[in-house]
């Protein structure tokens, strides 16, 4: 690193921040990303740190209902916000309708980039819920799924709209 | 987490914004989104030791000054401009603009402003420079650079790839800048110094604080077009916007501009080629003739694997039907939103 001359104490404070429903007041520095304040402070691994630099979406969170890239969103950032991550798609042991087609659909390999995609469809899916085939792809045009596994997912997402596409062990 | 530790601001207004960057200083950045910010900072690009984070300023709605001309607040996110029926119906070729940066959660994030306010970028610039490159090149404060070695002490050919910026300058966009001591009004083309190290004409301390669109006058067309080797999520390999208005004979072209982004330091007015279609009936053979002008004087830099032929190749390309695209528009062949 060639950081030089840095105060090596900056000042942590307290971030208050709702994630799925639960009010958190966590201790954070300026310098950390709301990423991992999920998974390290409140200890919500389900979404994942891929790149680090805002290109992948395998962190995207809800934060007001819109969907960001957690590992570019300094935690302090969030001060009063409400944020949503994959585990609050569930109800107790009921998936989520998205949960479920991504289920039916097979539309995951890895996994790595699932939380991201569920976060996305979520989004799209509140703002329009019958998005067209070109909406869906442009509303996923921020997550990478390095298993190519991008058309079951674009199926799940046609299936939880209503599409009628078939779970895949019905075809 | 970010490798070193620095100090948080979350000033309430724009002036009290202004008034911290006063007093602490070139060591204070202003942070918007944080999409291009904070990402280099993660590489060491900018190391600030104060951000002054404007996300508690929440942005006036886009609307229509006295004059007729648009306002819209530098603070808009992207997503907001491409929703926006308003920004959609009235100015469909910034909303496309917008539409074509980034992913979806990059224009949730980012904001108009910020937009124009990106870094440069180089494909060895940007990436840790512990990891391949040992010595700082010249934009890292070194004496060296990595894709031109040839290159004259602290010349630096990064290049800026704001997919908005081309699209503002198309429509004569003016920027309103605020300081402490008051504000300014600049027009987009002056943001740019045309230097790769220090890319923003912007005083220190100083904020934009709206985007004013002049309305678009009669017989006016737009043509924009982001080359890119994907769909989305992507820096352009080049971005081609012109705007066309017409003579009240609908034939004759009476004002053209032409601006080219991603491949310069700053987004390039062709105005030879401009010139070059003021008074004449804008058909296949003219519009070709502007072309053939525009990529000789935007002289394209190499940048990102791309070769110069390979951009001069994509912009004969895509110039040409943007511009055609235009003549639709403004002879009314195709609608305009």
């Amino acid at each position: 690193m060639a950081d030089r001359n840095h105060n090596s104490k900056s000042m942590s404070r307290v971030v208050a921040i709702e994630v799925n429903g639960e009010h958190h007041e966590v201790t954070v520095k300026p310098r950390h990303m709301l990423v991992e304040v999920l998974r390290e402070k409140i200890g919500l691994t389900g979404t994942k740190e891929g790149c680090e630099q805002g290109v992948c979406g395998a962190c995207t969170v809800l934060l007001d209902g819109r969907p960001i890239l957690a590992c570019i969103t300094l935690a302090v950032e969030c001060d009063g916000k409400k944020i949503r991550t994959v585990e609050g798609l569930a109800s107790g042991e009921t998936l989520s309708a998205i949960q479920e087609a991504f289920l039916d659909q097979g539309a995951m390999q890895c996994g790595f980039c699932t939380s991201g995609m569920l976060m996305s469809a979520t989004a799209l899916l509140e703002k329009n819920p019958k998005p067209s085939l070109a909406e869906i792809k442009k509303a996923l045009e921020g997550n990478l799924c390095r298993c190519t596994g991008y058309n079951g997912i674009v199926d799940a997402i046609r299936q939880a709209s209503g599409e009628g596409v078939d779970p895949i062990f019905m075809r | 987490m970010i490798l070193y530790d620095f100090e948080y601001e979350r000033p309430q207004t724009l002036a009290e914004a202004a008034g911290l960057l006063a007093e602490l200083g070139p060591g204070a950045r202003i942070m918007a989104g944080g999409t291009d910010l904070l990402p280099n900072m993660r590489v060491a690009i900018a190391q600030p030791t104060t951000i002054v984070g404007l996300s508690a300023i929440t942005p006036e709605a886009p609307r229509v000054d006295a004059d007729g001309a648009f306002r819209i607040d530098a603070l808009t996110r992207l997503a907001t401009l491409t929703d926006s029926e308003f920004v959609r119906q009235r100015l469909p070729m910034l909303a496309e603009a917008a539409r074509v940066v980034g992913s979806n959660q990059i224009r949730e994030m980012g904001t108009l402003g910020g937009n124009l306010c990106q870094d440069t970028r180089c494909l060895q610039l940007n990436q840790k420079h512990d990891f391949q490159f040992v010595a700082p090149c010249y934009k890292r404060g070194g004496a060296c650079c990595y894709p031109f070695p040839q290159n004259k002490p602290n010349i630096c050919w990064s290049v800026y790839m704001s997919d908005v910026a081309p699209a503002l300058i198309a429509l004569g966009a003016s920027l309103e800048c605020v300081d402490q001591s008051g504000a300014r009004r600049i027009s987009v083309e002056d943001l740019f110094t045309g230097g790769g190290l220090r890319p923003l004409n912007l005083k220190g301390g100083e904020i934009i604080q709206a985007i004013v669109v002049p309305p678009p006058p009669s017989y006016f067309g737009w043509g924009y077009h982001k080359s890119t080797r994907r769909g989305g999520l992507e820096f352009a390999i080049a971005v081609a916007a012109a705007t066309i208005r017409l003579a009240p004979d609908n034939v004759h072209c009476a004002e053209a501009r032409i601006a080219i982004g991603a491949v310069r330091e700053r987004p390039v007015r062709a105005l030879a080629a401009e010139r070059g279609l003021v008074g004449k009936v804008p058909d296949a053979a003219a519009i070709a003739a502007a072309v053939a002008t525009a990529v000789v004087e935007v002289s394209p830099l190499p940048h990102h694997d791309f070769t110069k032929s390979f951009i001069v190749d994509s912009l004969r390309v895509h110039l040409r039907r943007v511009l055609s695209r235009a003549v639709e528009r403004a002879r009314g062949e195709i609608p305009t939103a």
